[in-house]
């Protein structure tokens, strides 16, 4: 094959077809341009051919290997909450009245309702697991570094998108815990310096955690959180595929390898393992749902889901007054540390001994999280039980 | 692919050097369609996984069987000698995840003893059709289906008569068999 082919986009056609678009070919030739087989009219309108083949082609380092499977992984995880998501809004209602009773009915009326709720509570956690296990191999291999600032960056971004499904998120059952995990939650957003109580007012769609933040919340999660998170993913995966894999931190001898097929096999041996783990988790128990939203009951002790207890915990020790600190400061300056990383960071050396003060700054904040959140956990009390709905056909009965 | 390795070229990618080693070329091509089943059944695999179940949601309504019930509607005596009355009644129905009085409405009208109860819902295209006393007939308002006093098609594009309920007459009441 001639560079001219490539160049030209020609390298996924027949060679019966590759002669037809030259310049200099024959009568022969461009006569069967006149009645190309099916997979060469579609390449040539659509470069499918091309396109797939020259991703299955992508170059390997050596030295690339399971810690590079993450990313597709975490594709995989968000493809099927996109899907079970769209499975869940067939039946799931966002209003005060009925979001609780229709995750309700999800869970006990709808066929394999309750494990499609499982896979997509399970597969949510699952995402922050291996989204944090992902932006760790990046850190600390150093694949950040020039020219991938910006695939570093869109990084950052997506995994700030996946924290606001999280959080949106939770609130749709409007059972007790997302009800009160929501009002600590935006309370959060008050303690910002002059502008907090209008932020509030804005995030909640009015004073208090009511139907308008449901109606809110569930907008964003279903319409304006999945546009910007197929956005960044597609802009993502394409500066991974300008830039290619950085491979290992010390160039490795070997040769290199097209992505297929060892790389897209170990890919899909570890799509199999961790949507296997998510199924598991899935089919092993019913989608915890509390009783419905109550503003009166003063016993329960909200707490957020497990991936923010550290904020949790960081604001319970902050002594009183300094509560922006926990809650806006330290957070943001992390955030903001995260998307200026590549800058922060000047050695012209990707190994971690060449760039100790990052790898200990990161480590720091990554322990401090880690033991946080560790923290939050231990104290965590047993499943809380609490005071749920009679049933109302066996109250009156009796 | 297969004509580009005869000539000991790669056809793989454009960047010189990364799969032309001569082991790469003579890679055999049986190991290569093997990782590709096995990559592709795993996908299967996994589509499925996905795709059974948001399917089943899906599909769930077919799955769903309605039971017949009778329900009182209206007094026998609330219809009139002559004509059609249109009677509107509420009942209680499960919609998805909650419960709700719903309105409906038929026609009734006494033939002989007992009580005809014709389906407002236009056999066309599912308009609400109206009754017209002066001329004891039924009209819908959308394309002009006239159906005659017993439900049968008059003229217009409504391809069958009304549909009738079954009801019956007990203690003084008109009771409907609902589907729900």
């Amino acid at each position: 094959m001639d560079e001219r082919d490539r160049n030209e986009g020609r390298a996924a056609l027949t060679p019966e077809a590759k002669g037809v678009t030259r310049s200099d070919s024959t009568p022969e030739e461009r006569d069967r341009l006149s009645r190309p087989g099916m997979k060469d009219w579609l390449e040539l309108r659509l470069g499918w051919y091309g396109f797939v083949r020259k991703n299955l082609d992508e170059p390997m380092p050596p030295g690339v290997g399971w810690w590079q499977t993450l990313g597709n992984l975490l594709m995989t995880l968000l493809a099927f909450q996109f899907l079970t998501g769209f499975a869940l809004a067939m039946y799931y209602s966002a209003s005060p009245e009925t979001a609780h009773a229709s995750v309700k009915h999800i869970n006990e009326g709808v066929p394999l309702g309750a494990f499609v709720r499982g896979l997509h509570v399970w597969g949510s956690a699952f995402i922050v697991v291996i989204l944090v296990a992902h932006t760790l191999r990046v850190f600390f291999w150093g694949s950040y570094k020039k020219p991938r600032e910006l695939t570093w960056v869109v990084g950052v971004l997506i995994f700030q998108v996946v924290l606001g499904f999280s959080f949106t998120g939770y609130l749709l059952p409007w059972d007790q815990k997302a009800y009160w995990a929501t009002v600590v939650g935006t309370r959060i957003a008050a303690t910002v310096p002059f502008v907090g109580e209008s932020l509030l007012v804005l995030i909640r769609g009015g004073q208090e955690v009511g139907a308008l933040t449901l109606s809110r919340f569930y907008a964003l999660h279903v319409m304006a959180l999945p546009a910007a998170l197929i956005g960044l993913m597609g802009l993502h995966l394409y500066l991974v595929r300008k830039h290619h894999i950085a491979g290992p931190v010390l160039p490795k001898r070997g040769k290199v390898v097209p992505f297929y097929p060892d790389q897209l096999f170990k890919d899909a041996v570890v799509q199999l393992a961790g949507v296997g783990l998510v199924v598991y988790f899935a089919l092993a128990g019913k989608p915890a749902l509390e009783a419905i939203a109550n503003p009166t009951q003063v016993e329960f002790a909200p707490r957020p889901e497990w991936y923010f207890l550290g904020l949790y915990e960081l604001l319970k020790i902050m002594p009183s007054g300094f509560e922006v600190v926990a809650t806006v400061i330290m957070p943001g300056l992390v955030t903001i540390g995260m998307f200026l990383l590549p800058w922060l960071d000047r050695s012209e050396s990707r190994h971690p001994a060449h760039r100790q003060w990052i790898i200990v700054a990161g480590s720091a904040v990554i322990l401090m999280i880690g033991l946080l959140t560790m923290k939050g956990l231990l104290e965590t009390p047993p499943e809380h039980h609490a005071v749920h709905e009679k049933p109302p056909v066996a109250s009156a009965a009796h | 692919m297969d004509n580009d390795q005869k000539e000991g070229k790669c056809s793989s990618c454009s960047r010189g050097g990364c799969c032309s080693s001569e082991k790469e070329v003579k890679e055999k091509p049986g190991r290569r369609t093997f990782l590709g089943i096995l990559v592709g059944a795993i996908n299967v695999g996994l589509l499925a996984v996905i795709a059974g179940p948001v399917t089943g949601f899906l599909g769930a309504p077919l799955a769903r069987r309605p039971r017949k019930e009778w329900i009182p509607i209206a007094d026998f005596s609330e219809i009139p000698q002559e004509g059609a009355v249109e009677i509107t009644y509420s009942h209680r129905i499960q919609d998805g995840y909650h419960q709700v009085d719903r309105m409906y409405s038929v026609y009734l009208r006494r033939e002989g003893e007992g009580v005809v109860c014709l389906d407002p819902a236009c056999t066309h295209l599912g308009c609400r059709v109206n009754y017209q006393a002066d001329k004891d007939r039924f009209l819908c308002p959308c394309h002009g289906g006239v159906f005659d006093k017993s439900g049968g098609v008059v003229s217009g594009p409504p391809p069958k008569q009304l549909v009738r309920h079954d009801v019956k007459v007990e203690a003084g009441k008109v009771w409907l068999q609902k589907e729900v």
